[in-house]
């Protein structure tokens, strides 16, 4: 075949149909999916955000029933009262084991104001007497009314609540606080979402020296060299690769962003985090979310190669067909054509051109058969004249 | 005169001796000469171009040297 033939040129044409389909379904699909996984990440972050604060209010909740519940024992209210340490913690001793089994691990009263210290640390009741100045011991004593939020304090990261308690007179004695690890959640949320989770603290917010004595007690590695501007509080992944955050934790917006997509051996994964407020409104951390994509990956993967197989095998089928037809309908009647006015040329005056079709090249067969005719004609006087002109020559030459 | 008739019979030897189709083969030297072999006699006036034509159109489709 040669290059330059039409049949070369409408297959060079569908070969290049080919190339840009094919080249469409890539593009089109690698968009789809920048696109789609920008989305599921954007979900993760949402998503996780909602039940981060489900979460938070339900475990809020939790704490106010049990505090509604404890300011109303007298035997505890008049321990309180009387100041009797060891009386309190032999009537709410026993209470504690329960509430930390489910997920309540602080618990403390606290005098009244001006002093306004620890009285009684359930989970640390050797520990007491000291004043924590905290925001929401301030708010508390403001407003005389139940403070709760977040609250970045030397027994960890916790959603807390801090409530008046009062004695008989309904005058307040003190304060009952009890609080969650927000650690905790975060192992709550990846049984319910799949995803992984980093619970993040900004350096800003907590001691060095706390954190490593922390560590020592919670017998965790120290990681606070880890990261430049936060240190990861909890995670419910062991890998140390895929939290991975290199901005300033404040600037987080308050929706919570998308970072970006990357790959750990055969898995493909999205990261976003949302930010975390203390009780005061201070961005003192976040949360982090890697979402494994690998199946969305994968099943985006196998359509583009259904399309590009599907779209190769349609040009390839669509090229025979029109290579076939072509064929068949034009240049096997145009080899005809000229077969017979190259025997005509040649002295064969019998052979005739059939017209096939009435289609383009069938009319164009007819009217070449009657040039042919015309030009057979014309041939048969040839041999007659010659003979005219030789005579005439001779006649001449006498 | 005479030399183009000369070619047209030894093209028509070569045609013959390679058992060849003679009207396509003379219709394609026709065709590529711009010479009509079957007017070609030996009255022909010996036209330097129409000669250089066939013999490049005996040897393009005969492969003969003439």
């Amino acid at each position: 075949m040669k290059w330059n033939s039409i049949r070369a040129k409408v297959l060079g044409a569908l070969l290049g149909c080919l190339v840009l389909g094919v080249g469409s379904i890539i593009v089109l699909m690698h968009y789809s999916f920048e696109r789609n996984s920008h989305v599921l990440a954007t979900e993760s972050v949402s998503g996780a955000q909602k039940l981060f604060t489900i979460l938070e209010a339900r475990e809020i909740s939790k704490m106010t029933a049990v505090s509604d519940m404890l300011i109303v024992n007298p035997q505890v209210r008049d321990a309180f009262v009387a100041r009797d340490r060891e009386r309190l913690l032999e009537l709410t001793g026993p209470l504690y084991p329960e509430l930390k089994s489910e997920g309540i691990t602080n618990w403390m009263f606290h005098t009244a104001e001006p002093d306004m210290s620890v009285f009684l640390r359930l989970h640390n009741p050797g520990k007491f007497g000291d004043q924590l100045n905290r925001f929401i011991d301030k708010e508390v004593v403001r407003t005389h009314v139940m403070v709760t939020g977040n609250e970045l304090a030397k027994a960890g990261f916790a959603v807390r609540i801090l409530r008046p308690f009062y004695d008989a007179q309904a005058n307040v004695t003190g304060y009952v606080e009890f609080g969650e690890e927000l650690g905790q959640f975060i192992h709550t949320m990846k049984s319910q979402t799949g995803n992984d989770y980093g619970l993040l603290l900004s350096k800003k917010f907590v001691d060095r020296q706390f954190w490593a004595d922390s560590s020592k007690v919670w017998k965790r590695r120290d990681n606070w060299e880890d990261n430049p501007n936060f240190v990861v509080a909890d995670k419910t992944t062991d890998s140390e690769s895929i939290i991975r955050f290199a901005g300033d934790l404040a600037a987080v917006p308050g929706e919570g962003e998308v970072l970006e997509r990357f790959r750990q051996g055969n898995s493909v994964f999205v990261r976003g985090i949302f930010p975390i407020h203390d009780a005061a409104g201070n961005t003192v951390g976040a949360m982090f979310v890697v979402r494994d994509i690998s199946s969305f990956y994968l099943a985006m993967w196998h359509t583009q190669n259904v399309l590009v197989g599907l779209t190769i095998a349609a040009l390839a089928l669509g090229g025979m067909l029109i290579s076939g037809m072509l064929g068949r309908l034009v240049f096997r009647r145009l080899d005809h054509i000229i077969v017979v006015a190259t025997r005509v040329v040649g002295g064969d005056y019998a052979t005739e051109i059939k017209v096939s079709s009435d289609d383009e090249v069938g009319q164009f067969e007819e009217l070449f058969e009657q040039f042919r005719r015309v030009f057979v004609d014309v041939l048969a006087q040839v041999p007659a004249f010659q003979e005219q002109e030789k005579s005439r020559s001779e006649a001449a030459g006498r | 005169m005479g030399q183009l008739n000369d070619l047209k019979l030894k093209i028509e030897a070569k045609i013959t001796a390679d058992g060849l189709d003679p009207m396509a083969v003379k219709g394609k030297i026709g065709l590529r000469s711009g010479k009509v072999l079957a007017f070609i006699t030996p009255s022909t006036p010996d036209d330097p171009d129409a000669i250089a034509k066939l013999k490049a159109a005996a040897k393009e489709v005969l492969n003969l040297t003439l």
